[in-house]
């Protein structure tokens, strides 16, 4: 890994971070909501154009639309002006119920895959049942944790595609922040922590370098 | 809709991992401000409107804000984390980049790892009592004065005190001042041997 | 010269200097390189290692690293040959040469200035007087002047004749004394062998200087053991070796009964073994230790049906059953490991095999290593003969320098694996030869020709590998023939090289007995064979006694061969 490369990391909470490139991709997932009001000039680019002549291009009010999380935070006030959102179905009551029961089954990469960033964003919206989304998020994290601790500390030198496959990003950060430590203790312990390695950088670059002369 | 192509510049960049860099996305770019210019100019005309009377209009110019506002985050969170990138080029790399890498910088932001270089430069000369300090060396904590390393790829002639050189041919070994190794080593031509 | 003060000569010259290290590739080379650069690195001596496999080699790199260095130390290569005549080198640059090779060559015995031998002077070295070999110049240039031209007074023409008399005397003097000198080289170098183990030697100087460690003691140890492996060195100095070694892991290696003071399991520990001549048996299964080590398998004779038979006897009176001696060792029960190599003994002795057990050493770190070291000197020496990638020589060098060190271990692993496919290798190819009787007695020497297509001949084209068949070889022929007089024959051993290039590399060795002083006479007889029939050859090993040739000067090189010898 890179050691001098510090991205932006996520934000915590209801904030995001800016910069963050995670936070932007995060940002990217949809959710779905009412137009509250008509949005005019609009059908195409929400995909609802009319098909016959003589259609307005405007989305008219109450039509029921999925938009990314960017726009949801954007266009939402308290007094739902303009748009109105529902909760995506894995935050309702049904799934919550699914997650206190056992959060450790539950596959956070396919439902997410940014489970808990997209949560957390979610209590910006006013929404009467903010804190039991508020409590199941964070349970399912204190569920999962230890596990992924465990397997992150204890997973050397293997192939751990099947226990990161079910994962949401902020898990899989973690577990590298984990394997890291692992890797980086059984260095130490063989005497290679000051042996000075080729920047990872200059690897990749070497390996791309013959891949072009091949393609 | 709107901000898909900045997501693309966005995501592209993040599927590069450990810090790589990739070629510079100009046309990604390029038509991402396309888009800001085409959303500014849509809600320019339609502000107008609204001003004698379309109040109705106000959702769609919200909408479209938006849109820009994604834009910009977009392509601003691109051009700065690639600076990031660049710069831990200078800190694990050296101060002169293979020409490969070079080809993926565009033109600003060479300029900006030139600047970036001569403060960096200028900076460690004025420690230590103006005598100067490399801050890029001894990136991990040193065991000893000498080193054993092994030539991983004919490099020729290298200098290591005024005037002795010597050849460095594939799997040669060495034992050298670690001071004179250690950039070698980062670049790859050379590789530290532990015994 | 022969240097006497290693310390003071060899190693305080060169420790404010820049060194270029120029290491053959044999396993007591590697060993003895260890060592160097353990205490090169202890001392901060600057050095570049450049690994040569020949004289092509070594005369390129010394080439291309002249002009950088003045100080040049030769390891297990340039004792046998005139090394200043080949490299032509600058006045201020100095050699040190620490070579088992002998006989060394008288010039770099006598040279004063330029060429250090880190070689101790024992009596066998026999070397030829200096005025036996060396003449004055100046004495002869005498004879050229003086030229008479006959218009000389009477009185002088007394002294003309006089004269001429005197310097007929001197011619004839001078005749004798070349025809002497001639006899006495003949003798001098007639012979090669081996002396003691450069790694040995090495260790000597660290002991010398009160450096020495148990880790540069284990690499003396592993060094010897590839010259006992590869019978460069008689019984008795091998014997004689071991006990000297002894004293040192005795030193370095106090057996603790005080369990308070004991070591940590973790630490490395070497202790003296009597134990089995069985190769990598502890890292394989008995049964395929026991098939695939020359000593048994030659005195068994198991390539034939018999001798299967013999081998299921041999296990039915050890009392191991048969499906445990062909598990992993380490699986093997433990009640039939307990007192294994005296059972093995005493069984093995009914069968006509006495000397199953061998003086040697093994090395102990953490709770699965534990290694002979034999074990190693295999592992070393697959490692560096490597033909599974089409790597260059030098990547094995590396590879196999790398496994001597012991946070290497998954190299050394590697190794050993590679090592008993070698092996197996090895005793197949023994076995078909023997039962196709492609040994074949050519009135004073026995030869061999593996042609192309038999199976694992690239193995073969190496020169250790290659030497090692040879000498299983000639052990199973020995004791496959009736024929009495056949016994007492050295053997050569052909094999493609290169297919392309259409060149064979072939080797000599000297025949089997007890007693064998290891001497080998075809280093000389190749060259003489070579100049008398024109043949394109080439002695690019540091061993006189491998030689390359043309495929189609087979033939009337081994025709000039048989005439030289008979």
């Amino acid at each position: 890994m890179s050691e001098a490369y510090f991205p932006v990391g996520p934000g915590l909470g209801p904030e995001e971070n800016f910069l963050s490139l995670e936070d932007i991709l995060m940002s990217q997932e949809k959710l779905p909501g009412r137009a509250e009001a008509a949005l005019p000039r609009l059908a195409a680019v929400l995909g609802k154009a009319g098909a016959g002549a003589g259609q307005s291009d405007s989305i008219p009010e109450g039509s029921k639309v999925e938009i990314p999380l960017w726009l949801a935070k954007g266009l939402y006030d308290n007094k739902r002006r303009i748009l109105s959102v529902e909760l995506p179905k894995i935050y309702k009551e049904g799934w919550r119920t699914v997650f206190s029961a056992d959060a450790n089954v539950v596959d956070l990469h396919k439902m997410g895959p940014y489970y808990y960033g997209f949560g957390s964003q979610l209590l910006n919206f006013d929404n009467p049942e903010n804190p039991e989304i508020a409590q199941t998020i964070l349970q399912t994290f204190i569920g999962r944790f230890r596990r992924i601790m465990d397997d992150s500390q204890n997973a050397y030198n293997e192939d751990t595609s099947a226990v990161v496959a079910r994962l949401d990003e902020l898990e899989r950060a973690l577990f590298r922040a984990g394997q890291k430590g692992l890797n980086d203790f059984q260095c130490w312990e063989k005497g290679q922590a000051s042996q000075i390695t080729a920047s990872s950088l200059v690897q990749n670059y070497r390996k791309r370098k013959f891949t072009d002369m091949d393609g | 809709m709107f901000g898909e192509r900045a997501v693309e510049l966005v995501r592209g960049l993040h599927r590069a991992a450990d810090g790589h860099l990739p070629a510079f996305d100009e046309d990604g770019a390029r038509r991402v401000l396309e888009e800001m210019k085409a959303l500014y100019e849509q809600n320019q005309a339609d502000v107008n409107e609204a001003k004698s009377g379309r109040s109705d209009l106000i959702p769609t110019i919200k909408f479209r804000h938006c849109s820009l506002l994604r834009n910009r985050r977009c392509v601003v969170a691109y051009l700065y984390d690639r600076l990031l990138r660049i710069r831990a080029l200078r800190w694990e790399y050296g101060s002169v980049l293979p020409n490969d890498l070079r080809f993926h910088m565009s033109a600003e932001e060479m300029e900006w790892f030139n600047q970036y270089k001569k403060s960096l430069a200028t900076y460690m000369r004025s420690l230590g009592g103006g005598e100067g300090l490399d801050l890029t060396q001894d990136m991990k904590p040193p065991k000893s004065l000498y080193i054993e390393v092994r030539c991983l790829k004919d490099h020729g002639e290298f200098e290591i005190d005024d005037g002795t050189t010597i050849l460095l041919k594939k799997n040669s070994q060495h034992f050298l001042p670690r001071w004179k190794c250690e950039q070698l080593i980062r670049q790859g031509v050379l590789e530290h041997v532990l015994s | 010269m022969f240097l006497s003060d290693f310390r003071r000569e060899f190693y305080e010259v060169i420790v404010s200097q820049r060194v270029l290290l120029l290491v053959a590739s044999d396993v007591d080379a590697l060993c003895a390189c260890k060592i160097l650069q353990a205490l090169f690195q202890c001392d901060h001596v600057q050095y570049t290692l450049v690994p040569v496999s020949g004289w092509q080699e070594l005369e390129t790199a010394y080439l291309e690293h002249k002009d950088q260095f003045q100080y040049f130390v030769l390891i297990n290569c340039g004792a046998n040959i005139d090394l200043l005549e080949i490299l032509q080198p600058e006045e201020d640059n100095f050699f040190f040469i620490c070579d088992t090779h002998r006989p060394i060559n008288v010039v770099n015995v006598y040279n004063e200035t330029q060429i250090k031998l880190l070689v101790k002077q024992d009596d066998d070295l026999e070397i030829p007087a200096y005025d036996d070999i060396f003449r004055d110049e100046e004495e002869d240039e005498d004879d050229s002047g003086n030229e008479s031209d006959g218009s000389e007074p009477l009185g002088k023409r007394k002294r003309f004749e006089e004269d001429v008399v005197e310097r007929t005397m001197k011619r004839r003097q001078r005749r004798e004394w070349e025809a002497h000198r001639r006899e006495i080289l003949f003798d001098y170098e007639q012979y090669e062998y081996h002396g003691t183990s450069s790694a040995m030697v090495m260790f000597d100087l660290a002991w010398i200087m009160s450096k020495d460690l148990n880790d540069m003691l284990w690499w003396a140890i592993v060094g010897l053991t590839d010259q006992w492996i590869q019978d460069k060195i008689t019984q008795m100095k091998y014997v004689t070796d071991i006990g000297m070694l002894q004293r040192h892991v005795s030193r370095h290696n106090h057996r603790n009964e005080d369990e308070e003071n004991s070591l940590s399991i973790d630490c490395m520990r070497i202790a003296f073994e009597y134990d089995l001549r069985l190769a990598l048996y502890q890292h394989w299964s008995l049964y395929e230790s026991l098939c695939n080590t020359s000593y048994t398998s030659a005195s068994l004779k198991l390539w034939s049906v018999q001798g299967q038979k013999r081998l299921q006897e041999l296990f039915a009176d050890m009392g191991l059953p048969l499906k445990q001696v062909k598990q992993k060792f380490n699986s093997m029960d433990m009640s039939l490991k307990e007192n294994l190599q005296e059972m093995i003994e005493e069984s093995a002795n009914k069968f006509g095999m006495k000397n199953l057990r061998v003086q040697t050493f093994s090395i102990h770190f953490g709770f699965k290593n534990k290694f002979l070291a034999s074990d190693i000197v295999y592992a070393t020496a697959s490692l560096m003969e490597n033909i599974e990638k089409d790597e260059p020589g030098t990547d094995n060098f590396i590879k196999a320098l790398d496994s001597l060190s012991r946070n290497n271990l998954d190299k050394l692993h590697q190794g050993l694996e590679l090592a008993k496919k070698q092996l197996r290798a090895i005793q197949q190819t023994v076995a078909s030869c023997i039962c196709t009787n492609l040994i074949i007695s050519q009135g004073p020497f026995l030869y061999c020709y593996l042609m192309e297509g038999t199976p694992d001949v690239k193995l073969f084209s190496k020169p250790v590998s290659l030497c090692l068949l040879s000498k299983y070889l000639l052990k199973s022929f020995v004791c496959s023939t009736k024929n009495k007089r056949c016994k007492l024959l050295p053997l050569i051993v052909a094999a493609p090289m290169d297919v392309e290039q259409g060149t064979v590399i072939m080797v000599g060795i000297p025949p089997e007995t007890e007693s064998s002083d290891k001497k080998n006479f075809f280093g000389r007889a190749f060259e003489k064979a070579a100049e008398s029939t024109n043949s394109r050859t080439l002695h690019n090993h540091f061993d006189m006694s491998i030689i390359e040739l043309k495929m189609e000067d087979r033939s009337k090189f081994l025709d000039a061969l048989i005439s030289l010898l008979s």
